[in-house]
């Protein structure tokens, strides 16, 4: 008997089978053991929701709970509040360096937060070198630790989610709509207020919610500054290690409860977005305004002011690593030492770190690229389907996902607890949504005519992809790898649940250093970090540049 | 070469039957075209051809070998596309090898068959040029000739002109014509503009609704429409009752504007009816006007440009009609 499928759906419905195969075995499947966990006894045998009642019904996790959606409330709003000014400086006055400060802006999003976090506590905690400095002078400020700090430092690495679609955003108004509005006799300020602002709107939700997104899921900012504030991600992580019974019941309570909230928001962006497209069509960028010599040095000031401010941790940390830690004090004796003990106890967490990163992003392209075709090119419900759950992992924590991983995959059939493997399928399922997203935006600019063309000339689907599609979207195959190679490697939330003995990463080195105590190794572990993280980045430029060149 | 036989071929999107049972033979070396308003089925059926959509029912045949269910990439067909879908990573030569290189040509024969290609198309010596350097109308050539050197057994064109200026798809069509008929590929065109149609083709399928509406050649079409769809479809004509024109019945018929003419112009058989000009455009060439009749039925009228001739809006004129000309329709 032969199948009756269409040989021109044979190729994608094969990528589907494959895609829901990997992302049902390593998403779903954990998934549903954290949820199975929730409404499990101790024991896992009996269906109850007594858990929720005793999570829920102790202040502690409610204020986990209520402190979370608050400070991801906080940090939404400051995010927007200093974003929108700046994208409407970048777009539309005249600020010298912008090409300058759009790439300075950018580095925050690839540079671990939680070193941020660290540097924030080095330099204005209690034994930090800057509160001392002011407490020598008889000034004092309020404390660091706890929801401002967490606040302050979510403002300053996640603002470029904000920053960089709402300048797309202000680029994209049609110049001549806000002319409409000035010959109808609005001034130039009300047409800002009226017109222009309202038509960015989307643009600047769409950022706060990725803002809001980051701060429910992430792991090391409040790991590092929260001290006694419950918060989900980080309660949820020591809730899992501690449980010693063989259901881990109250962390897939709470697992169950992040993944909840962040699928809401979701589905409320969803909604709200799609009744509000106002594209305007502008065919090219609005000019740049006339302005007045103060608005012009005060757009400059504000827009470098916040690029820097926001480096000053990385910079910070990096210079740090050079200086001697006496306990928590430092000592400006400048040498190698840091790196030497590091690097002395083993050079295996480096090698890990770029080994996984490699692996994660070969495994992301492999499986990402080939849904994202089949998502744009197949207009079905299956294909919908898998679009939305190769999206998900977007609004799964690492944390929830990497307890998922160790309660499916430490017995039965397949057994990948304790090793390197379960890392690298964990990174690969976290990333996914990024190869999707950016390569399904380079396949919509791709006309299916050209695949057709090919076709007709005589070769297989399988043959044109790699042929016309691959080779089309290398540019967008590459940046994706580079930026899941580089988010993998300072990965922290999935890592330290899954990492064991000999697979510890650079992030975990730091996570335990700072647990320790260890300023010295946790800054050097820190700035060979970002030295890791921003080497790719140099070097994806250098490519892209020299390609456009020829 | 290969004629292609299209028997009960049947398409549904949804509840919409995009190609509705259609049987056409197209004959070997024959250039054939498929002709109606966007959204009549025509892309489809072309589509089916080539194998990029699938069919609820019918079948295809090239020849005697059914094709249909054949893969498209084993279909051996050249395709030409309305975008050109010239691949932008290879140069103009590269993308002419690309079907050669599939079924594995030689080197030496192939850079032969690429440079006769390319001069076929008055492209010689742009081989190593790229797609970015290359004008619309360049491209489309470089796209018939990647179609044509692979000596395909069947050529699609899918509104390959669309996107070209006007001047350049008189030219071009002219051309495309020329190529085919000198290699004697059969070919199947796919357009919605009618003149265009009737300038390349050797027949014409006139679709509407997925279905066939009249197939012939296109003086045949035009002249004798065999529905009031087709009449008017295949240019401008008059569709008005009988009575309208002094002939018996109520009958919807069809009268084009040049079988009309002025009492003074046209030769004394022709019967003649009288009204009073309502509008007029001098358009160089022709001079076209409309006239309101006695019923209140409006005509228009196409005559070559007259310098002795005066008619202004308001006045009464008397017409005249060629009697052969008139086709009653069903």
């Amino acid at each position: 008997m032969t199948l009756a499928i269409p040989h021109q759906q044979r190729m994608p419905l094969a990528i589907a089978a494959l895609g829901f195969l990997f992302l049902g075995l390593f998403l779903l499947y954990p998934l549903f053991n954290v949820f199975s966990a929730s409404v499990l006894d101790a024991e896992g045998e009996k269906f109850t929701f007594a858990n929720y009642v005793k999570v829920l019904g102790r202040p502690f996790y409610r204020a986990a709970v209520t402190n979370t959606l608050a400070i991801g409330v906080a940090a939404t709003i400051t995010t927007t509040l200093i974003s929108v000014p700046f994208a409407f400086a970048l777009a539309r006055l005249p600020v010298p360096g912008k090409a300058a400060i759009l790439a300075l802006a950018a580095m925050p999003l690839v540079l671990p937060s939680f070193v941020s976090a660290y540097a924030i506590v080095l330099l204005l905690g209690r034994a930090g070198i800057v509160t001392q400095w002011l407490n020598s002078w008889g000034i004092g400020f309020g404390s660091i630790y706890g929801a401002g700090g967490i606040v302050l430092v979510y403002t300053l690495t996640l603002y470029p989610y904000v920053l960089l679609p709402t300048m797309a955003g202000f680029k994209a108004v049609d110049v001549s709509v806000e002319e409409a509005a000035q010959s109808l006799g609005s001034s130039p300020r009300r047409t800002l207020w009226t017109v222009t602002l309202p038509i960015v709107i989307p643009s600047i939700l769409a950022g706060g919610l990725l803002v809001f997104i980051e701060t429910l899921e992430n792991f090391g900012v409040p790991f590092v500054l929260a001290e006694d504030l419950p918060i989900f991600a980080v309660e949820a992580f020591k809730l899992f290690i501690g449980e010693t019974a063989p259901n881990p019941s109250s962390a897939g309570v709470l697992g169950v409860l992040l993944i909840l909230t962040t699928a809401a928001v979701l589905l409320v962006q969803r909604r709200y977005l799609s009744a509000r497209r106002f594209a305007t069509g502008a065919r090219a960028a609005p000019p740049t305004l006339q302005v007045g010599p103060g608005v012009r040095v005060a757009a400059a000031v504000y827009c470098w002011t916040i690029v820097l401010l926001a480096l000053v941790p990385f910079f910070a940390i990096v210079v740090l690593s050079f200086m001697e830690f006496r306990g928590p004090v430092l000592h400006p004796n400048f040498s190698l030492e840091n790196f030497a003990i590091l690097f002395d106890r083993s050079t295996r967490p480096l090698l890990n770190t770029l080994l996984f990163a490699t692996l994660a992003a070969i495994g992301v392209t492999l499986v990402g690229v080939p849904i994202a075709y089949v998502v744009t090119r197949m207009r079905s419900t299956m294909a919908s389907v898998l679009d939305v759950i190769a999206t998900l992992p977007f609004a799964v924590a690492g944390t929830v996902l990497a307890i998922g991983f160790v309660v499916s995959f430490n017995s039965g059939w397949l057994i990948l607890t304790g090793g390197p493997l379960i890392m690298v399928l964990a990174y690969t399922v976290r990333k996914v949504p990024f190869a999707v997203r950016s390569s399904s935006a380079i396949l919509h600019q791709i006309d299916p005519s050209l695949e057709e063309a090919s076709i007709s000339l005589g070769r297989s689907p399988l043959q044109t992809f790699g042929r016309i599609l691959v080779p089309l979207m290398l540019g967008g195959i590459l940046s994706g790898f580079v930026l899941t190679w580089v988010t993998v490697a300072s990965e922290l939330s999935a890592t330290v649940v899954l990492y064991s003995g000999p697979w510890r990463t650079l992030t975990v080195v730091m996570f335990q250093a700072l647990e320790s105590g260890g300023g010295g190794v946790a800054t050097a572990a820190a700035s060979t970090l970002i030295v890791v993280t921003l080497l790719p980045i140099a070097l994806l430029y250098r490519l892209v540049q020299r390609y456009e060149l020829s | 070469m290969t004629g292609i036989v299209i028997e009960g071929v049947t398409r549904s999107f949804g509840t919409v039957r995009a190609v509705d049972g259609v049987d056409l033979t197209v004959g070997d070396g024959e250039f054939f075209t498929l002709l109606g308003p966007s959204g009549c089925g025509k892309t489809t059926l072309l589509r089916m051809i080539a194998g990029f959509c699938e069919l609820d029912g019918g079948e295809i045949r090239f020849g005697q070998k059914r094709i249909d269910r054949l893969p498209a990439h084993t279909r051996d067909i050249g395709m030409v596309f309305q975008n050109y879908a010239v691949f932008p990573n290879l140069t103009v030569a590269g993308n002419v090898a690309y079907g050669l290189k599939a079924r594995r040509v030689a080197a030496a024969d192939l850079a032969r068959r690429v440079d006769e290609a390319l001069a076929l198309v008055q492209l010689a010596g742009y081989g190593e040029r790229w797609p970015h350097q290359l004008s619309g109308g360049q491209l489309q050539r470089v796209a018939i000739a990647r179609a044509l050197v692979i000596r395909p057994q069947v050529l699609l064109f899918d509104e390959p002109l669309s996107n070209l200026d006007a001047r350049l798809r008189v030219s071009m069509r002219a051309e495309i014509r020329e190529l085919q008929k000198s290699l004697g590929i059969t070919a199947i065109y796919v357009t919605h503009d009618q003149e265009e149609a009737m300038s390349v083709s050797d027949r014409i399928a006139l679709m509407q609704n997925g279905k066939l509406e009249q197939v012939g050649a296109p003086a045949e079409i035009y002249r004798n429409p065999a529905s009031r769809f087709a009449a008017e479809f295949m240019g401008t004509t008059n569709l008005v009752e009988a009575r309208a024109l002094g002939r018996d019945g109520a009958d919807l018929v069809s009268l084009r504007p040049e079988a009309l003419r002025l009492d003074a112009e046209a030769p004394p058989g022709w019967p003649r009816i009288g009204g009073s000009v309502v509008h007029v455009e001098i358009l160089g060439p022709i001079t076209r006007f409309d006239v309101r009749l006695v019923d209140g039925s409006l005509l228009k009228v196409a005559a070559l440009d007259e310098p002795h001739r005066t008619l202004a809006p308001g006045a009464a004129v008397m017409l005249a009609y060629d009697p052969a000309r008139v086709t009653v329709l069903p």
